[in-house]
């Protein structure tokens, strides 16, 4: 039997913010169709609206022709639609097999569950990509010993287990290597020859071009094309994702500081770095450089910073004015005067119930000996706040008063006192006000005027473009290609996000 | 690599660790006390430890859902004072199994109620589970303000020296729990119960039925204290509404010490049992070894201390090496 499934014009909010505004998609069983887009452009939103994760503001979903609800992961599965999560859906500390079974373990007359049976169908299931796992991999295994490649294979052998029509794989090959993707196709494949449907999402160009039948691009949250993949270049794809307009006038840094960055000595130099997600990475940062970190989300980006920062293992050259370091802690990172503006402001960057004043002075008690001298400690924040341009009701006020932009500020300006040589910045704009974004990008051009240096990683395109000299972009844990003037492009810097080859220079 | 097969072999058999202790704890009070496997000392011993068994049994439950029950102790005590109020020193034996009845539907009400808190209403397990200890040990001192009261001295007996088969009645009992513990994890219910334990999450996205099976973890504790101080009643024979506090952190204790770590989703009941167990050998130990008084609860707590510490030492060492 044939089935189908369309989404028509979904949108979401989520608070202020809209994550889908016009999203469309189109899926027959016994197709291959790759959902392609940018990031923040609502492939994620997209998916979960489908698999009843989210529940959806406007539009309508339509089954095999007919309007349909989708409220819960669980109806979603009963109509036959499976998920492979990218965040993992396994309880680590149980066996493989109860994982994948899990409510809906075969049962013996006793009511107890039939072990042997349970045991054989995962082995079955296992069979599948048989000769591309690493350990020897037994049904009674608990799922906290396996790697995270493999993880993600029990994650895809348990949508599976539910003989679904439709099964959505969410970036679900980031984390295989060459091989077990090379099955994964092959088995999607032979879905396809009996007739199911698989929407397929992927940040990897040259995947999508090898499996999918048909595309469709989301765009700012609109669908901005869809159609058949022969009929199509990856060239062509990234022209689809990319938006012309913007919004923000831009002062370069490099124009700021009226190009004297060229001469100036070489401030941090990292070589050969690795971690769990980089795969050997090295680069050079003059002093009053301002150099931008590019990329799809999750490529090893925030390893890189964190690894600089002393806040992760790693192994490699780290060098700073030519003397090798090794932080071992953050603490020490702070010592030598670098700072991090972590990527999730909520968790690493403040602490939420906590005053201003006290978020502002957490790595600075040590300046005003003991005991604290209070009153110009809220001298100094005073001023800091004043230079931010901070809008608040009083330095006792907890930071969670402040709206994102705001606090954002708290995080940056808890540094400024300090005044670090070397400032990191993880994705600083995430979730900040039009006004606060520009106000910010004249503080980090006046920073870089000071001489001093800055790693900036953005998850907004233009904001690299407008505003770096350089930008890295980072790919699969490497540096993908490094851009730089005439080169640094919104079309060489998306294609080099998703693997393109020969789309960036350098 | 270490670090993995001793995860693989503490996973597969939580008990792995609690057997290795009690072994050790068996040989101290043998060298202690030679005659300790004899029938009677024996069963002397097990009476005094199955009312930590049970009550470890039951927080087991719990803890395995990922929660905590601060309670029971609350519901041994009023088992015990409504026991020793309502059926009395010269009660009759029907009286005595009437009131066994309505002692294990105090037990399950008792449950429910902090079921109903933290799997309906989604408080904090530790701090409703403490307010309700209160609520519990308070009406104990309502029902039995200063200790007395009991139960008749033939009743008591059968709890006390019943051997059938010349084995001590704990041992069946114990046996029992085992067996029943081996079918329920073989079913649905302790596939779910390990699932929520590990991540609730998760679990809800697959489908499971995370409130009702948190909700069922209390009751089964509730239960169990129930029981456990039906058994301290019949051992002691009299009454007294602080008898249970004490034994709340005995038996969160044994579960620890049994392979069943706080956070939830590993471990058995079997390892628990034998915590409870170890833990009354333990005492055995420091009454034999002639500590003063003074010193016997830092000793008691210094082993305690190394035997929790020890899994989290093997590890370290796992990890250094790999």
């Amino acid at each position: 039997m044939s089935r189908s499934l369309s989404a028509q014009h979904i949108v979401k909010h989520y608070g202020g913010v809209v994550a889908l505004s016009d999203g469309n998609l189109n899926i027959q069983s016994g197709e291959i169709l790759a959902l392609i887009g940018a990031n923040g452009s609502g492939k994620s939103t997209m998916s979960k609206v489908i698999n009843g994760v989210v529940d959806f503001d406007g539009g309508q979903l339509l089954l095999d022709d007919k309007p349909v609800q989708i409220p819960s992961p669980q109806a979603a599965k009963n109509l036959g639609i499976a998920t492979v999560f990218q965040e993992l859906s396994l309880v680590p500390q149980m066996t493989i097999a109860d994982n994948i079974w899990l409510t809906r373990e075969p049962l013996k007359s006793t009511k107890a569950i039939n072990r042997k049976l349970i045991n054989q169908r995962t082995e079955e299931l296992l069979a599948l990509f048989e000769g591309t796992l690493r350990t020897k991999i037994h049904p009674e295994l608990p799922v906290s010993t396996l790697p995270p490649d493999e993880k993600q294979i029990i994650e895809i052998l348990k949508a599976i287990s539910l003989n679904p029509w439709l099964i959505i794989l969410d970036e679900a090959t980031a984390s295989l290597d060459s091989r077990q993707v090379d099955r994964l196709f092959e088995l999607i494949r032979r879905w396809k020859a009996e007739d199911k449907a698989i929407i397929f999402i992927s940040h990897r160009m040259e995947e999508i071009f090898r499996i999918a039948d048909r595309f469709s691009v989301l765009r700012n949250g609109k669908t901005v094309g869809d159609g058949n993949m022969k009929d199509i270049t990856d060239k062509q794809l990234v022209q689809l994702m990319i938006e012309r307009e913007n919004v923000y006038e831009f002062t370069k840094a490099s124009t700021a500081a009226e190009k004297t960055t060229s001469t100036n000595p070489v401030y941090l130099e990292v070589e050969d770095l690795e971690t769990d997600t980089i795969r050997g990475i090295s680069f050079k940062v003059k002093e009053g450089e301002l150099v931008g970190i590019g990329g799809l989300r999750g490529q090893g980006q925030r390893d890189l910073l964190l690894a600089i920062f002393g806040d992760i293992p790693y192994s490699g050259k780290i060098k700073i004015k030519d003397q090798a370091v090794h932080f071992k802690n953050p603490r020490t990172a702070i010592k030598h005067s670098i700072a991090l503006v972590p990527g999730e402001r909520a968790r690493e960057g403040l602490l939420y119930i906590r005053s201003i004043l006290e978020n502002l002075h957490l790595p600075n008690w040590d300046k005003y000996g003991f005991p604290l001298k209070i009153r110009k400690a809220q001298e100094d924040a005073r001023k800091i706040g004043l230079r931010l341009n901070l809008v608040m009701a009083s330095l006792m006020e907890p930071v969670s008063s402040l709206s994102g932009g705001n606090a954002q500020k708290v995080v940056i300006g808890k540094w400024l006192l300090r005044d670090p040589q070397c400032y990191l910045l993880d994705d600083p704009t995430k979730g900040v006000d039009v006004n606060t974004k520009s106000e910010f990008y004249s503080l980090l051009t006046g920073l870089c005027k000071d001489g001093k240096t800055i790693l900036f990683y953005s998850s907004d395109d233009d904001e690299l473009i407008g505003l770096c000299d350089r930008v890295l972009v980072l790919h699969d844990g490497v540096i993908r290609a490094e851009l730089t003037g005439e080169t640094l492009t919104k079309e060489n810097l998306v294609a080099a996000s998703l693997g393109v080859t020969n789309g960036g220079a350098a | 690599m270490r670090r993995t097969s001793w995860e693989t072999l503490t996973t597969k058999y939580p008990a792995l660790f609690s057997i290795i202790l009690i072994v050790v704890a068996l040989l101290i009070n043998l060298s202690l006390q030679p005659n300790l496997f004899s029938r009677d000392t024996l069963n002397s011993n097990l009476r005094v430890f199955l009312p930590s068994v049970l009550l470890a049994v039951g927080q087991a439950f719990v803890i395995l859902g990922g929660g905590i029950d601060i309670s029971v102790g609350g519901i041994v005590s009023i088992v015990n004072t409504v026991l020793a109020v309502q059926v009395g020193l010269n009660g009759s034996v029907e009286k005595m199994w009437l009131y066994v009845g309505i002692s294990l539907l105090i037990g399950i009400i008792c449950g429910a109620l902090n079921g109903f808190f933290i799997a309906v209403l989604r408080l904090q397990p530790i701090i409703t589970t403490y307010a309700t200890s209160f609520l519990f040990g308070g009406l104990a001192l309502f029902v039995l303000p200063n200790p007395g009261g009991g139960i008749p001295q033939s009743i008591a007996n059968i709890y006390r020296s019943t051997t059938p088969l010349g084995i001590p009645l704990g041992f069946y009992i114990i046996a029992i729990l085992i067996l029943l513990w081996q079918y329920l994890r073989s079913t649905r219910y302790g596939s779910y119960l390990y699932s929520v334990g590990g991540k609730a999450d998760a679990a809800y996205e697959t489908g499971v039925p995370v409130t009702w099976i948190n909700f069922s973890t209390y009751v089964i504790s509730g239960l169990m204290a129930a029981l456990s101080g039906i058994a301290i009643t019949m051992l002691s024979g009299s009454g007294n509404a602080e008898i249970g506090s004490p034994m709340t952190l005995t038996a969160i204790t044994a579960v620890v010490i049994g392979g069943t770590p706080l956070s939830g989703g590993i471990g058995g009941i079997t390892g628990p049992i034998m915590g409870a167990l170890t833990l009354g050998i333990i005492q055995n130990i420091v009454s034999f070894a002639h500590v003063n008084t003074w010193w016997e609860t830092f000793v008691k707590a210094t082993i305690i201390v190394v035997a929790l510490a020890a899994p989290g030492i093997i590890n370290l060492f796992g990890r250094r090496k790999s």
